[in-house]
């Protein structure tokens, strides 16, 4: 990240994604404590819904930034030994791709059984 | 009324103590008229202050939570038993007096004072009124230091974050006509520690004495970064 | 500069305006639910594997400790989300007095609360 985009850039995808997070969040809320799916079969017709697909696919990356600038503020709030707060910024990142990814195995998949 | 007072004597104290003392309130008293019967009773208690009426920025301190100027708060308004401390995050030098070194130095990084790169005119560099009327609400400042010293950002972060006061003081500068060096200050403020560690947390806004709104003017600066950058 | 001088900063001794209240909230909230992001990742692509898995899953959801965890998400979710309005509010420069600044604050402290409240009894 260059240093134009450590300060600014960040902001903005901060506000950005927490935009598009609001509406979906929203809608996840609703529909998973009201409308939640009661098998396996139900699940995967409801993840393999196009626009359900779509929003989710779109989803998956716009949180894991939106919480990779969170996170980032935070250690750079409090974590003042550099080797401590590179470590930890390295550790979410990792963990942040891996979960992505396998979030994103997971709608593929269900998209081909669906 | 009773005062409890932060006391540190680096000659002989290894660490500060609350000590308490018994004064005698009359009609109109400020917190300042307190500290200063504590000075009467106790000579060895030490705390900064000049004019008296809230212009000068020398008496800020940390009453019952709350950083405020001391001869501008009435006793009346305080919660007994008053406890008197130091700014927070600032180092102690002697009692309710700190170090406010690292303040200024950030003040003096927003480079506050005008910027011309045209050769100056042999008249003043004239404003209309609608120019002079942006510099309201940001050339009161009188630097008393308490807004940056209630701000966590400031406290976890003083020698990389500018603080709530150099950053309303660097819109003041940014939003003056006269000035020519928007390009320059917008990008010294640029990377993730000296402006974006402001998170709206709005403890400046609580705090000023003066009734200024650093939040207002950071938020200024980030969208003059936005129209100049996007 | 080093210096062995005390600093005072006993953080339970400053007092927190209630818009300083949110915004803790709003970082601890945050922090509570990108630390969920992993076990969310996992438990969906699990539930999504197959019937067995969807049924694993929904016993460990069924679980009273989890059942709590995913309260304090959901109001985790629900603060950060009414205080996050607050925050682009404020970032487009509407409500920066501090009369209007306190009531927003208290509005978003207050709304996650409800609002999770109501959910709660018409989920059940």
């Amino acid at each position: 990240m260059s240093r134009q985009a450590s300060g600014l850039m960040a902001w903005v995808i901060q506000r950005a994604t927490a935009v598009y997070l609001a509406l979906f969040l929203s809608y996840l809320l609703i529909q998973l404590a009201f409308n939640a799916p009661v098998d396996h079969a139900a699940l995967v017709a409801w993840v393999s819904h196009p626009v359900v697909a779509l929003g989710l696919v779109l989803f998956v990356p716009l949180l894991l930034a939106h919480a990779w600038v969170g996170i980032r503020d935070v250690l750079l709030d409090y974590v003042h030994v550099l080797g401590l707060r590179i470590g930890l910024l390295t550790l979410f990142a990792f963990v942040f791709i891996a979960s992505g990814l396998w979030a994103f195995k997971a709608i593929i998949t269900a998209g081909l059984q669906g | 009324m009773k005062i409890s007072v932060y006391r540190y004597n680096p000659d002989t104290d290894t660490k500060p103590r609350m000590q308490d003392y018994e004064v005698k309130t009359f009609q109109g008293m400020m917190l300042r008229d307190a500290l200063l019967e504590v000075k009467k009773q106790d000579e060895s208690f030490s705390f900064r202050h000049s004019c008296g009426e809230g212009v000068c920025g020398s008496d800020g301190v940390n009453v019952n939570g709350r950083n405020v100027l001391a001869c501008i708060t009435p006793i009346t308004e305080l919660k007994e038993p008053i406890q008197v401390r130091p700014f927070p995050g600032r180092p102690v030098i002697r009692d309710l007096v700190v170090d406010m070194t690292q303040f200024y130095e950030q003040y003096r990084a927003v480079k506050p004072y005008l910027v011309r790169k045209d050769p100056l005119p042999e008249q003043e560099i004239l404003q209309s009124p609608e120019e002079r009327d942006k510099l309201d609400g940001l050339y009161e400042c009188i630097l008393c230091g308490c807004c940056s010293t209630a701000c966590p950002s400031f406290w976890w972060n003083p020698e990389k974050f500018h603080g709530p006061a150099a950053l309303l003081q660097s819109w003041r500068f940014l939003a003056d006509s006269r000035d020519q060096a928007t390009e320059e200050r917008l990008d010294a403020l640029d990377g993730p520690y000296k402006l974006f560690r402001c998170h709206s947390i709005m403890n400046c806004v609580e705090v000023c004495p003066k009734g200024l709104n650093p939040t207002r003017a950071i938020g200024k600066i980030k969208d003059l970064m936005l129209d100049k950058g996007v | 500069m080093q210096t062995t001088r005390p600093v005072f900063l006993d953080l339970w001794r400053i007092k927190l305006p209630i818009p300083a209240v949110v915004s803790i909230l709003h970082r601890i909230s945050g922090v509570l639910m990108l630390l969920a992001i992993p076990l969310a990742a996992i438990l969906f692509h699990q539930a999504l594997s197959g019937p067995a898995g969807f049924e694993q899953v929904a016993g460990i959801l069924g679980f009273w400790l989890v059942k709590l965890i995913l309260l304090i998400l959901a109001w985790s979710l629900l603060h950060h989300l009414f205080a996050g309005i607050r925050y682009l509010l404020l970032d487009l420069g509407l409500g920066l007095d501090r009369p209007a600044a306190r009531q927003s604050a208290w509005t978003a402290l207050i709304a996650a609360v409800v609002v999770l409240v109501i959910g709660g009894v018409l989920a059940l």
